[in-house]
């Protein structure tokens, strides 16, 4: 039955003229109360956006923060100061109405310029700080905010303080011409006087972060953050469109996009950044953890009897069943030691330069207090994460994001930890075409430079150069069940006996376990495995691995960086 | 006067109000989902709005949605009906701040009310029974001893921190109660490691018994007698009759007038309910006001005669009660059965889908509130009462006689329906003397 116009209307008895008014006007809605989510175009109560972090209730879409907002969402109470307040730049193309049009701003908004800066605490820890503010001509950068920004870095390399910016900017401003390209090379340049002096620089991305301001400052941080779709480019997307006349693909130039192609490390939620800095700032202090003194067992060779591999139940298993226990599929991952090992890890993400590799990840992270940077190769637990992990094969984007974050370690004197487990580099066309053998032998030459001990574990498959670019190290462990060889024995079969389906015969000779490499002095350290080694049964490995790497970080950090690094070099240079 | 009402509801409360404005001439605007395009509300009003996709919480909770649609319709008022945004304080304030008339208590009173602790020592406050309990944390078994003789026995006693029945014993003697506390306060330690106890009076059996309220903006205020509300599942109310067979006249005379004092106490204005648990002995004991109109209303309506929405209309555009309490009689008596689009053999699962055909009975002292109708498609995203079947007659007999009756002859053709399971209990040798407590359900043995 279809009810569409079948019933009668009311017919309005109330008397036109007649009714009782209520001393009132019609209903109407107050200025101010409701607003339109810029977004998704849906009507918002105003107060709600303001009460949840600017954040629409309906689609989730962010509003931008005006500058003291900002720092109010962040800092401490009251422990806010700021620096150069009055700061004024000049009109130095003496473009016409300029003055005027600053003049009218400073009055609407009640900022002298784009950029608020000064020194704030975050959690109790100190920071020096600058916001922009997209009110103020689009936070675009001129004299004025160059200079503010460059003081604040110079004032915070004098202090040692460390520093964070919030990018919100349409980039350098136009009606200062010259003087506004000329305030990225300041920032610039004072941003690494700031890091020549081992400071910390946390970089903000916040819709939108584009132009000359993407092309200095922002891009420039240890550790770059972004809000949640925030447009961040150099070239605006209209721009592009025009010239190269054709429609950008949707997400193009979001957080999402610029996390996916390594340029971030991470996309930080409005309501966790307060949370989040905080937790950056304080695993870069200073905070002088010292690790319990541990005795470590003297014995280097746990699970092996001198004689030859004892078995803990593998007696009659010869290299061939190591090969398959390496492989075996609820074999216990990178991610698992990170949790079972660490605290407060932090996941940095992206080489800088095109990718975000999933087959590694890396971050910082604590063990027992002191931060150290922690790196693993990254096999998934299920078909479809190995899909997402690429089944543990690192692409070169990978290796430089591990290379990115050892030289990171150096920066801020942190112990590297590398866990490898690799059936080897990604064997590919797009991995050649982006340099792969490059990206391995930059690791291998950087990493027997670094300045702070590296310690590297094998703890599933050791396969060849993939494995080697993480195991540069200045002691190289493995777990019982873990192999490392120059090749896969299927692949050695294949070329010395063109017959790939002799692999066990090559793992025979091929020299590949746990207990040949300690033999052959490759390795320092062997580690016991119980007789099924999976996420359930990892525990006695870890408390050893756990009191071996205390063992570990008391001998290293304790060598000056000329003998770790000579300690390195005479590692490698007697095999 | 009002002239035009925004609906900001669905299903048959949203008709049952529309039809309340066609008869006081006043115009209607229904808004509804998009899933509710076909709905009869949306039919029957003289405008609809459509005011977001499916799930509730962007359409009927919007309230940003509900408030443009007002003021683009050109609505003076809003009637909330029950659920969603009925008592929600917030949205109230919103109308207010817009100046549109919301029908229905004020926000700072539905606020007040909606806070347990503040509800309570309004009530305590204006001499209307609250269950008695301790007031500070008890520790050891001899300050509990005490705090029980005061509350009065039976008693529960409960971790601060309890919950699942967990830390929780109830004493019926004084006897009983250094072994009841010991062994609440030692499961207490073990399970949420704490040792905090409350005390509260261990209410038997309770019928749930409710009086209806109506006042007005000039401090009038009147009950209308009683609902007996004690068949129902899991909270959820399945029958309910007024007068209660439970209560003697001087009872409704003491219940009723403790129900004015709580309204006003509360400075409560328009439709309101106020919820009494009452035991065996006669004691009554408040548990929460409703700030809105009630989905059993029309038993009310039936013994006292009044429509109850009607009247909140008036209320709200500032017009005097034109009864007092002396008016008020109750006649007959009436029973409501709410019919659910559920599955009683399939523990009471939802069963949305298209009514293909239907038939529902009729005649003297029979009413039907509903919104479905033949070809309606029933959606998923909302509640299952499809219908309210009430019927009224001059005694309880007689009114359980025509509720079988009428029950006997509802076909809906397409959905599963507890309609047999309303049958059932209306056939049961105890809900027919009356014999019932709100723990009836739980013993109830279904057999088709």
């Amino acid at each position: 039955m279809k009810l569409d116009n079948m019933f009668k209307k009311t017919n309005s008895s109330v008397d036109k003229k007649g009714y009782i008014t209520l001393g009132r006007s019609g209903p109407m809605v107050p200025e101010g109360l409701l607003r339109k989510c810029n977004k998704c175009g849906a009507a918002i109560i105003a107060e709600d956006v303001r009460r949840d972090n600017y954040i629409c209730p309906k689609c989730g879409g962010y509003f931008r923060v005006h500058a003291y907002r900002r720092i109010e969402m962040l800092a401490d109470d009251g422990s806010f100061q700021e620096w150069d307040s009055s700061l004024q730049g000049g009109n130095p193309l003496e473009y016409r109405g300029y003055e005027e049009k600053l003049e009218g701003l400073r009055e609407k908004t009640g900022l002298t310029e784009a950029v608020v800066t000064g020194r704030m605490l975050i959690n109790g820890s100190a920071a020096a700080v600058g916001v922009c503010d997209g009110r103020f001509l689009m936070a675009s950068m001129g004299e004025a905010v160059g200079e503010k920004i460059t003081r604040a870095v110079e004032r915070a390399t004098e202090e040692g303080l460390p520093l964070i910016l919030f990018a919100c900017s349409g980039g350098a401003r136009m009606q200062e011409g010259i003087m506004s390209l000329m305030q990225m090379a300041k920032t610039a340049a004072a941003i690494k006087r700031h890091s020549d002096a081992g400071l910390l620089y946390i970089s903000v991305l916040t819709d939108p972060t584009t132009g000359g301001v993407t092309a200095s400052f922002a891009m420039l941080g240890d550790v770059i953050l972004a809000e949640p779709k925030a447009l961040i480019g150099f070239a605006g997307p209209r721009v592009i469109e025009q010239t190269i006349r054709q429609k950008l693909p949707k997400g193009f130039q979001r957080s999402e996009f610029l996390l996916e192609h390594g340029f971030i490390d991470g996309i930080i939620r409005r309501e966790n950044m307060k949370e989040t800095l905080s937790g950056v700032l304080k695993l870069h202090e200073k905070d002088n953890v010292v690790l319990p003194e541990e005795d470590g067992s003297s014995d280097r060779k746990q699970g092996y009897n001198g004689d030859g591999w004892d078995g803990y139940g593998l007696e009659d298993r010869d290299a061939w069943a190591h090969v398959e226990a390496s492989r075996q599929a609820d074999r216990p991952v990178g991610s698992d030691y990170i949790e079972g090992l660490f605290t407060e890890f932090t996941e940095l993400h992206g080489d800088r330069h095109y990718g975000d590799d999933k087959a590694i990840i890396g971050g910082i992270a604590r063990f027992h207090g002191i931060p150290v940077t922690v790196i693993a190769q990254a096999k998934g637990t299920d078909t479809k994460g190995n899909i997402e992990r690429n089944f543990g094969m690192p692409s070169p984007e990978g290796y430089r994001k591990a290379l990115r974050l050892m030289k990171q370690a150096e920066k801020f004197s942190r112990p590297v930890i590398c866990f490898v487990d690799t059936p080897g580099a990604f064997c590919g066309l797009e991995a050649e075409e982006r340099g792969q053998g490059e990206a391995i032998a930059r690791n291998l030459y950087e990493m027997s430079g670094l300045k702070v001990p590296v310690l590297s574990v094998v703890i599933g498959e050791g396969g060849s150069g993939g494995a080697l670019a993480m195991a540069v190290a200045d002691e190289v462990w493995m777990l019982e069940n873990s192999i490392y060889s120059v090749l896969s024995p299927e692949g050695f079969a294949s070329i010395l006996w063109k017959d790939s389906s002799k692999a066990k015969e090559a793992a025979r000779v091929m020299k590949l376990t746990a207990g040949d490499l300690y033999d052959l002095g490759i390795v320092e350290r062997v580690f016991a495995e119980p007789d099924s080694y999976t996420r359930e049964t990892m525990g006695q490995t870890l408390d050893a691995l756990d009191r071996e790497i205390s063992v570990f970080l008391h001998k290293y950090c304790s060598l000056s960086e000329k003998e770790l690094t000579e300690h390195r070099y005479s590692r490698f240079r007697r095999m | 006067m009002i002239k035009k009402i925004l609906i900001a509801n669905r299903g048959e409360i949203a008709v049952r109000i529309i039809r309340a404005c066609r008869e006081m001439g006043i115009e209607t605007v229904a808004v509804y989902s998009e899933a509710d395009k076909e709905a009869l509300h949306t039919k029957l009003a003289d405008e609809a709005v459509c005011i977001g996709p499916a799930p509730s919480a962007d359409s009927y909770l919007s309230m940003e949605s509900i408030i443009s649609a007002t003021i683009v319709s050109g609505a003076d008022a809003i009637h909330p009906g029950f659920g969603f945004l009925s008592e929600n304080s917030k949205f109230a304030a919103l109308c207010e701040q817009c100046s549109i008339t919301f029908i229905g208590p004020s926000a700072k009173v539905i606020e007040s009310l909606g806070n347990k602790q503040e509800a309570r020592n309004t009530m305590t406050a204006a001499g209307v029974p609250v269950i008695p309990g301790s007031k500070e944390p008890v520790y050891t078994p001899q300050d509990g001893e005490e705090t029980a003789a005061s509350v009065g026995y039976p008693v529960i006693i409960k971790a601060a921190l309890g919950g699942g029945g967990k830390g929780m014993r109830v004493a019926h003697t004084p006897e009983e109660f250094v072994t009841a506390f010991q062994t609440a306060q030692k499961e207490a330690q073990m399970a949420f490691g704490d040792q905090t106890m409350y005390i509260e009076h261990f209410v038997q059996h309770p019928r749930h018994i409710e009086f209806q309220i109506l006042a007005d903006q000039f401090g009038n205020v009147i009950h209308l007698g009683e609902r007996d509300c004690s068949i129902q599942r899991n909270h959820q109310k399945m029958i309910e009759e007024s007068p209660s067979a439970a209560l003697s006249e001087e009872l409704r005379k003491k219940m009723g007038e403790a129900a004015v004092r709580a309204a006003k106490a509360a400075h409560y204005t328009n439709a309101g309910t106020i919820e009494f648990l009452l035991e065996k002995s006669g004691n009554f004991y408040f548990m929460e006001m409703n700030t809105r109109i009630q989905v059993e209303h029309p038993v009310t309506e039936w013994v006292t005669g009044i429509d109850l929405i009607k009247a909140q209309i008036r209320i709200a555009s500032g017009e005097k009660l034109s009864y007092e309490q002396k008016d008020v009689k109750l006649t007959g008596h009436s029973i409501e059965c709410r019919i659910n689009a559920e599955n009683p053999e399939k523990g009471f699962l939802p069963s949305p889908g298209t009514v293909r055909d239907m038939h529902l009975p009729g005649g003297k002292g029979i009413r039907i509130d509903s919104a479905i109708y033949s070809g309606y498609t029933i959606p998923p995203y909302y509640d299952s009462m499809v219908a309210k079947l009430s019927v009224w007659a001059k005694n309880r007999k007689e009114a359980i006689r025509k509720m079988r009756s009428a029950l006997g002859e509802v076909i809906i053709e397409g959905i599963d329906t507890n309609v047999d399971y309303q049958y059932a209990i209306l056939n049961n040798p105890d809900y027919v003397a009356g014999n019932v407590d709100i723990e009836f359900i739980e013993g109830f043995e279904y057999k088709k």
